[in-house]
């Protein structure tokens, strides 16, 4: 799957020298271990720690090579607006994969095999992120559509349901041909 | 004292149903006057309630209840409306707005096969229709040129005059279906009230895949396009006027009918003929609580038949991942069925069954599956793109024999208006299992032919329910066992009528609403016969 640089903050180019120091704060924030998990995440800029570490462990959960640093903000103030606890429950996660070596692909396993209070936390960055849905349930809200990374991730070949695919017709044709 | 209004027609519900009654009944010059539970909605105003909604698997989400005229909701939770008495639960859902369910319908619009009215005399089940195929032909052909249907010929419904549009743009994924599937099972194109050109001022599909729950277009046809015909017919529409009550005179003709406003202000509608058009369940609630001490088990109800006889259609299913692929959510959501067993011998044995396919996106379930299972990394989007790709899904739809047990009750609970909700008594009974049985064969059949992997079947046991609520007003000759004749009359009432699915008396296979069309279309012919000229002009503006 094509990456499309625009949808990257990496493509955000500017000169001001707080910047620098943004791009520094997540290179600070990451093990040698959860660096080589998401290498191209050492030069995102992040307004402070928390935002930093959301976006690492973001990187890490989701696998994609590029996040959009608009999205991240977004969805970061949601989850965090409906749980106070979200910003340092994200600095532990992150931790303890970078600690613990642990691969993304065992995450769950061994965060429900030891019963941790963070077990739930993936999967609700992985909702906010591939469904654009922060909360549950009753109190479950929509932060985003057309950007959620389901949409954006088969955007080559689907329109998200209620956007026009083509022409009548253009849906016979074989995908991707 | 009640403000008063008055009308030739009195309509009860402006759906689909009762909307296409009056704009025919205006067209022959009555006065009519619909009177509507449920406000106006605004489709731009569904769309983005859908996009905005964080249920957007849930087609009820975009379409919350007015307070004063509940439906049904389930999800996140059960609000409680419809009330379930068991021992099966019956989760209907519909719609209370000015339009009615086909908001958010799939615009299946198919006709009947000829011996799913006589399934009594040929196969010794259920009963039979008051009436034939062939002298509802002419009604379906009138119903499926003011709605707009795309099919072909192929269905097993035989017809006397062509489709008013050729079959909608087959999507890739069902050409590999019906080319994989094929010497084995016909697929064939499901008929549609889904344009495959412009056609009644409306344009041809573009394909957003979200028919369930809002077409953004109306590419497909709704019943809020029947209610603007039946204004510009000369119909007049009461939204929020949520009817209680209907009242008979000394002679146990209908008089008026009493509805609420928002602010439970009461009104009095008189007419000289009613029609009563608030679909399956709302239309046998109301009949039942227009009790009087002439009519004690409510109106029309001298049979005790009023609201037994609930049938709808169950499902079962089987998801898989076919060996290529196919991309679903391309194009229209129900293009393509298996139609070669919706009659036969079997009749006799189990229940007749139409196999559906689905060309609903997958990604938003797949998405969901791998939230579930705890994937993360890269493995998501891999996992993600290569099940959307394949994942592909099967249903059954299956008939349901009237039974007298399965009925729709008054709750001793009340809405907040202070009107008793409906109560569901319903059973699915082996005959209906039985078929669920045998169909598991074709589904293995179907993922075997498509180089099916990763195979689930619906837990045993359980149905889907597809929202045709049919049987709860039967017509039939006998006004000792039904509701109304032939012509949606009311045993009982002279001047009271019933439009709907509810007085189908068999469900048959498919999907009810052309067949309530058109039933409902003969009643309006039955009221006010069309002059010649005129049904001839009503079919023109019918079309394109
Ligand atoms: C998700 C979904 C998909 C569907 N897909 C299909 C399909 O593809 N093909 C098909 O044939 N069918 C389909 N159906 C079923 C179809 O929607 C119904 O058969 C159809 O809407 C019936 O039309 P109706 O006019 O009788 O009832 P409705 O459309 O339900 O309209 C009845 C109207 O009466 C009003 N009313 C109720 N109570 C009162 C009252 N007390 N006073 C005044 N007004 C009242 C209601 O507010 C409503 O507007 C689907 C249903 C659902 C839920
Ligand atoms: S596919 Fe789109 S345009 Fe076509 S009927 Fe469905 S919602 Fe309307």
């Amino acid at each position: 799957m094509a990456l499309d640089e625009s949808d990257s903050v990496a493509a955000d180019r500017t000169d001001d020298p707080a910047d620098a120091s943004r791009r520094r704060l997540l290179a600070g924030l990451l093990t040698a271990y959860t660096a080589s998990l998401i290498p191209w995440a050492l030069a995102q800029p992040a307004p402070h720690a928390e935002r930093g570490a959301f976006t690492a462990l973001s990187a890490i959960l989701v696998g994609r090579q590029a996040l959009d640093g608009a999205q991240a903000t977004r969805l970061y103030d949601a989850l965090a607006a409906g749980n106070a606890r979200f910003p340092a429950e994200v600095q532990a996660l992150l931790s303890l994969i970078g600690e613990r070596h642990i691969d993304p692909r065992q995450l769950q396993g061994v965060l429900d095999g030891e019963h941790s209070p963070l077990a739930p936390l993936p999967r609700q960055i992985m909702s906010a992120w591939f469904l654009g849905v922060v909360g549950g349930g009753g109190d479950a809200r929509c932060v985003a559509y057309e950007t959620a990374l389901n949409a954006v991730v088969v955007a080559d070949v689907l329109k998200p349901p209620t956007y026009a695919y083509g022409a009548y017709g253009s849906w016979s044709a074989k995908p991707n041909a | 004292m009640p403000a008063q209004q008055s009308a030739d027609i009195v309509v009860i519900g402006a759906g689909i149903v009762g909307a296409l009654a009056a704009r025919r009944l205006a067209q022959q010059g009555a006065s009519v006057l619909m009177l509507e539970a449920g406000p106006r909605l605004e489709s731009a105003r569904i769309v983005a309630a859908f996009r905005n909604s964080p249920l957007k698997g849930n087609w009820m989400a975009p379409y919350p209840p007015s307070p004063w005229a509940p439906h049904p909701i389930y999800v996140p939770r059960d609000n409680g409306y419809l009330k379930q008495a068991g021992p099966y639960p019956y989760p209907a859902e519909y719609i209370r707005a000015v339009g009615g369910t086909t908001w958010h319908w799939a615009a299946q619009a198919w006709r009947l096969v000829p011996n799913d009215v006589r399934i009594k005399s040929l196969y010794g089940v259920g009963v039979d229709w008051p009436l034939s195929y062939e002298e509802l032909d002419p009604w379906y052909q009138e119903a499926e040129e003011i709605l707009g249907v795309a099919g072909a010929d192929n269905t097993g419904s035989p017809r006397q005059h062509p489709f008013p549009m050729a079959p909608v743009a087959e999507p890739w994924s069902m050409r590999r279906v019906r080319e994989r599937l094929a010497p084995t099972y016909a697929v064939v194109a499901n008929t549609v009230a889904r344009n495959s050109r412009s056609y009644g001022g409306r344009p041809a599909c573009v394909g957003n895949n979200s028919c369930q729950p809002i077409c953004p277009v109306n590419a497909q046809y709704l019943g809020i396009n029947a209610v603007e015909a039946a204004e510009a017919a000369g119909a007049k529409v009461v939204p929020n006027a949520v009817v209680y009550r209907i009242e008979h005179d000394a002679k146990g003709r209908i008089a008026a009918v009493r509805y609420y406003a928002p602010d439970k202000s009461e009104h009095r509608v008189t007419g000289t003929t009613f029609i009563l058009a608030a679909n399956g369940i709302e239309s046998p609630k109301l009949l039942l609580l227009s009790a009087s001490s002439k009519y004690p088990n409510g109106l029309a109800n001298s049979s005790g038949a009023v609201g037994r006889h609930l049938m709808d259609h169950p499902s079962t299913s089987l998801t898989f991942y076919a060996d290529e692929e196919l991309w679903l959510g391309r194009g229209p959501q129900s293009p393509s069925s298996i139609n070669t067993l919706r009659d036969g011998a079997f009749r006799a044995q189990h229940a007749p069954y139409r196999l559906d396919f689905t060309n609903i996106s997958q990604v938003l379930n797949v998405t969901n599956d791998l939230i579930k299972e705890g994937v993360y990394g890269a493995e998501f989007e891999k996992q993600l793109r290569w099940r959307a790709a394949r994942q592909i899904n099967v249903k059954n739809v299956l008939e349901v024999l009237p039974n007298p047990d399965n009925r729709i009750t008054l709750s001793t609970e009340k809405d907040a208006m202070g009107i008793p909700k409906p109560e569901a008594h319903y059973a699915i009974d082996d005959y209906t299992r039985r078929a669920a049985e045998v169909s598991k064969a074709d589904f293995a059949r179907i993922a075997a032919l498509m180089g099916g992997t990763g195979l689930r079947y619906s837990a045993e046991g359980q149905f889907a329910n597809n929202q045709h609520i049919t049987g709860t007003l039967s017509m039939g000759s006998d006004p000792a066992s039904s509701v109304v004749d032939a012509f949606g009359r009311t045993h009982d009432h002279e001047n009271l009528f019933v439009c709907g699915t509810g007085v189908m008396p068999t469900a048959a296979t498919m999907n009810s609403t052309l067949t309530a069309v058109a039933l409902a279309l003969r009643t309006a012919e039955h009221i006010l016969p069309a002059k010649q000229a005129a049904a001839a002009d009503g079919r023109e503006a019918g079309r394109a």
